[in-house]
């Protein structure tokens, strides 16, 4: 597979006092024709890198590559990158058709041309009766296509997305997700995601970069992401997580704080050592009686689909469990009910601390 | 009632300045305009006859015999009137964007620091500072004074008593009215939607083209109006940097209240000045709209 983007030790610190390394050290390769996602909390360096991609902040040090090509120093206006701005920053004076063709009028293609991409795109993202409009007289939604649109237009080698999603409803996002998959498909152009909503990333990307103050944490396909997360943070910011502290007994076997062993995946952990093991709370499944973790119901969340019980755990902690309701709806437990939370061991995980 | 009541209420805030712009800016107008038609008093005023002669005199003369005959002379000074405000305007333009575009760009606090320096000008009377350029523009002057010393020339430059030296006047003076409606203007410009054009292969001059100055013609326009009106009627600078020669419609009417004592005439020339104005506003007016909404915000 051809790398699309290459980023080699790439470092960004702002000046100040102290100076802010939004960016610290990162190493990664966007594949050619894959969707990818930086995903993060606010402040954890995505925005940074997506703009030092688009040509918009200088490294301040580190390989930046295109195809193969530096272009670390490139101004954005040399680089075969657009960008789809999070507040689409449409141009405001000029119709949705000139925005359209603005990048293609740039690189001095022929107006019969742009006007044929741009009509070939307004077609692609469903707006072919507004391109006489002017970008206020469209809906968020609409802004947004017409962004997609003026961004595709000049067909570049790849696609940066600034969190595109965040300022429309719910609705809306959840069929514009399909909507920009479907883009990148038809297109073939590399698309790079931000965004810090983990569901729309999960939904989305081939792979995920997980980013927290600005450092890359893991890299992999949304399943690898979620299912085994490689430290506390990547296991907390994708979807919810349980975690409890226990000592390794060597192969499989874990002692909790309390005396009572419980069976988890196999570790390098050296005997003695004191980890963190974790699991997703729809892996665990809520028993009157059973072998497991003893606990009460402190607290009931009905989720509509599932229900979330809190558990207070005899060992001292609290933990999650999520449970599909029973078939007439009727609930697992009440609140103050005294459970056992069973764990399938291929379900645990153990965390490096 | 009560409805009315309201409507009054609304509109209220706006009396005091009613009241002032109509006692002080609509009477003096009207007063003009009855003036212009009627025929000078032997020792300035007017007498009340009604007469035409002021507008004829615009572009008539009588000659020895009576007869009107053709006389382009005040039709030059107007046309030079004219051009001297559009230089004005245009040499505002060139030196106010930039400093507009370079105050927009900086933090807040240092942003009120240059808009107080754009208006420390102000703090000296015009009169004092237009003096100050004949210093500096006259033959034995700064300028000429340090050419010669410096030996690039033998002669002193004709600079001051030029339409050049006008200009320059009146660019010193209006810039400021320039740079502040642009700097409000590029102030509430969006930058992401320069980085926008800087990503669809925009270099920052074609972005500058294509998306700022585009964005910033409310201002431009407000600001070149703010100083054409005035540069037109202006005539301190034209009196002291234009010298004798160089009439100028502003000092024109002056000379006409003053020593020439023809207050009709003056008039005539005060509502012309403003004709022009207004026809300037109207094709304006005219083209915005044409362009669809004209100042958009």
């Amino acid at each position: 597979m051809t790398s699309a983007i290459g980023l080699n030790g790439l470092q960004k610190t702002y000046p100040g006092s102290p100076p802010v390394r939004a960016l610290r050290n990162a190493d990664l390769t966007i594949n050619d024709n894959e969707f990818f996602t930086l995903l993060g909390p606010s402040g954890c360096g995505k925005t940074t890198l997506l703009r030092l991609m688009a040509g918009f902040e200088v490294p301040t040090a580190g390989e930046l590559t295109l195809f193969g090509d530096d272009i670390a120093h490139l101004p954005p206006e040399k680089r075969p990158i657009n960008t789809v701005f999070q507040h689409y920053s449409l141009f405001p004076h000029m119709t949705v058709l000139e925005n359209i063709t603005f990048g293609l009028k740039r690189l001095r293609k022929p107006d019969a041309e742009a006007k044929r991409v741009a009509q070939e795109m307004l077609d692609l993202v469903h707006l072919s009766d507004f391109s006489a409009r002017k970008p206020d007289q469209l809906s968020g939604g609409q802004q947004q296509r017409v962004a997609l649109a003026r961004a595709l237009a000049p067909q570049p080698r790849v696609l940066l997305l600034d969190e595109p999603l965040s300022a429309l409803d719910l609705k809306l996002r959840q069929s514009m997700r399909a909507e920009l998959k479907r883009l990148q498909r038809d297109t073939g152009i590399t698309f790079v995601f931000v965004t810090h909503d983990q569901e729309e990333a999960l939904a989305m990307s081939d792979r995920i970069a997980v980013m927290s103050q600005g450092e890359i944490q893991q890299v992999g396909d949304p399943a690898t992401i979620y299912e085994f997360p490689e430290n506390r943070f990547v296991a907390e910011f994708i979807g919810d997580a349980d975690f409890f502290e226990a000592e390794t007994l060597g192969g499989t076997s874990y002692k909790l704080p309390n005396g009572e062993t419980i069976t988890g995946p196999q570790t390098k952990a050296a005997i003695g050592a004191k980890v963190t093991l974790f699991f997703r709370p729809e892996k665990a499944t809520l028993k009157r009686a059973g072998n497991g973790l003893s606990g009460r119901v402190s607290d009931i969340l009905y989720l509509g689909n599932s229900t979330d019980y809190v558990v207070e755990l005899v060992q001292g902690g609290s933990l999650t469990v999520r449970s599909e309701n029973h078939k007439d709806g009727t609930a697992i437990a009440e609140v103050g009910s005294d459970v056992v939370v069973e764990i399938d061991p291929a379900a645990v995980r153990v965390l490096s601390a | 009632m009560t409805q009315f009541g309201a409507k009054i209420r609304s509109h209220a805030a706006l009396i005091p300045a009613t009241i002032v712009i109509g006692i002080f800016m609509i009477v003096p107008i009207l007063i003009i305009l009855v003036y212009s038609f009627l025929a000078p008093g032997d020792y300035g005023g007017v007498k009340p006859e009604f007469s035409t002669d002021a507008y004829q005199r615009l572009l008539f003369q009588r000659d020895l015999f009576d007869q009107m005959v053709f006389d382009p002379a005040y039709l030059k000074i107007a046309f030079r009137s004219v051009w001297v405000a559009v230089v004005s305007v245009v040499g505002c333009l060139v030196l106010g964007f930039p400093v507009a575009y370079y105050i927009a760009c900086q933090s807040e606090e240092r942003r009120n620091i240059y808009l107080l320096l754009i208006t420390i000008p102000f703090w000296t009377n015009l009169l004092i500072r237009t003096y100050c350029w004949i210093l500096v523009l006259r033959d034995t002057g700064l300028i000429n004074g340090g050419l010669i010393r410096l030996g690039l020339i033998d002669e002193p430059l004709t600079l001051l008593y030029t339409e050049g030296a006008i200009a320059l006047g009146l660019i010193y003076t209006y810039v400021p009215f320039m740079v502040l409606p642009i700097y409000a203007a590029l102030e509430r410009l969006d930058r992401r939607l320069i980085e926008a054009a800087r990503d669809l292969y925009s270099n920052r001059w074609v972005a500058l083209r294509h998306v700022v100055i585009p964005l910033a013609m409310p201002g431009i326009i407000a600001g070149s109006i703010l100083v054409y009106i005035p540069a037109l009627g202006a005539f301190i600078a034209p009196d002291l940097l234009g010298g004798g020669k160089n009439l100028m419609l502003g000092s024109l009417v002056q000379l006409q209240f003053s020593s020439a004592r023809n207050w009709p005439f003056g008039s005539a020339l005060a509502m012309v000045i403003m004709a022009m104005v207004l026809l300037c506003l109207f094709f304006y007016a005219r083209s915005a709209k044409k362009n669809g909404g004209g100042i958009q915000h």
